[in-house]
């Protein structure tokens, strides 16, 4: 079942991933990427790897109007995609070799120990209302 | 040593923890470039290098090596994002300050750093920039500030040695343009970027932030950097290798 599921999320992400990237088309041509060695890595979804460490999975190599591309999927401890790398990509659109795939969380609210704070904090009345303020008056 | 003034319109914290005697000179030091900056290059002073050349008084052969490189830093990222990022809004004077305070304050850490003090932690207006440890071991705990409760915060992300900026309109008064539209962006609540300097990190969050829901992708694709970015429907969005604490 497991299996299926990767193989479904890798046949989708890969999907979602060029819609992202093919956003500024060009002519044809594909230049292969250099992408470091992978770590010990399942070419297929049934590869064996051991659950708990990172592991990656390549795709077949496809060729459309755009290029030729082909991705590896990293694929995290927890057995989710955090990150898609561009084996091969075509010559123009987007300049870049790898994406990361995001966490998704619900916004939560906590008070911690902290030492700064990051936050558009431009004017005085905000800064005097912030929690900045109040670790600089310690 | 902590010391806070507002300059170049921010309320900026400069915390030195090393440097015994030495941190207040150095500090004078940060606060005066910090001074320097505003005067040369704000938008809103007639008589700053900016605003001359804007008017015309001033042809580029004739601007200063600093204003030309923030100059062609806002030409990268406007070019990098499509415009979304601009300097140059129609109908509008120049306004660089979107690059001008990443830039002006990675230049203050440096100062810092010039004077042998390297445990040290800058915050402009909610930009950080963090060097060494503040406890050994420990790294710089920085809290992203929660978009809707000013008292909370909704992560917090090591640093240590980087430098992390948020991007975000938490009250009305939009001051962030989409470059492309002349409009206030929408979707987003804030955009988090932490990367190696400010310059990359504050210029990346406002693009992404006027980009709208299509720079969480975009944002998440630059090289060296790790984002953490809240939607409008509260939706977090974060890269995997974000140093969360």
């Amino acid at each position: 079942m497991k299996k299926t599921i990767v193989a479904a999320t890798v046949a989708l992400s890969a999907a979602g991933f060029l819609g992202v990237w093919l956003y500024e088309p060009g002519p044809l041509g594909s230049e292969t990427v250099a992408v470091a060695a992978p770590a010990p890595s399942s070419s297929s979804a049934d590869g064996g790897a051991s659950e708990g460490a990172e592991r990656t999975l390549d795709g077949s190599v496809e060729s459309n109007r755009y290029g030729t591309v082909q991705v590896r999927l990293v694929i995290s401890a927890e057995d989710k995609i955090s990150e898609v790398r561009l084996l091969q990509r075509p010559t123009s659109g987007r300049g870049v070799d790898a994406i990361p795939i995001l966490q998704e969380e619900t916004l939560t609210a906590q008070s911690a120990d902290i030492d700064t704070v990051s936050g558009a904090t431009s004017t005085s009345e905000s800064y005097v209302k912030s929690l900045q303020a109040a670790l600089d008056a310690r | 040593m902590n010391r806070v003034e507002q300059v170049m319109g921010l309320p900026v914290s400069v915390d030195v923890r090393s440097g015994g005697g030495l941190a207040g000179h150095a500090i004078d030091g940060v606060f005066g470039w910090l001074r320097e900056v505003d005067a040369r290059f704000s938008p809103f002073k007639a008589d700053s290098e900016v605003c001359r050349y804007d008017r015309g008084e001033l042809s580029p052969s004739e601007l200063s090596d600093d204003l030309l490189e923030v100059l062609s830093l806002c030409d990268h990222y406007e070019r990098l994002s499509g415009g979304a990022f601009t300097a140059r809004l129609p109908g509008r004077r120049l306004d660089p300050n979107a690059v001008v305070k990443g830039w002006a304050v990675q230049r203050a850490a440096s100062l810092l750093l010039a004077e042998g003090l390297d445990v040290f932690c800058i915050n402009a207006g909610g930009d950080v920039i963090t060097s060494g440890e503040p406890e050994p071991g420990r790294a710089w705990r920085v809290g992203i500030r929660h978009p809707e409760r000013p008292d909370a915060v909704c992560a917090v992300v090591e640093s240590s040695g980087g430098a992390v900026a948020t991007s975000a309109e938490y009250e009305r008064g939009a001051h962030i343009l989409d470059g492309r539209t002349g409009r206030p962006p929408a979707g987003l609540l804030s955009v988090t970027v932490a990367a190696d300097d400010l310059v990359t990190a504050d210029s990346l969050a406002t693009a992404a932030f006027a980009m709208g829901i299509e720079g969480i992708a975009w944002v998440a694709s630059q090289p060296g950097c790790q984002v953490l970015v809240i939607d409008a429907e509260r939706q977090v969005h974060r890269s995997p290798r974000l140093r969360l604490a």
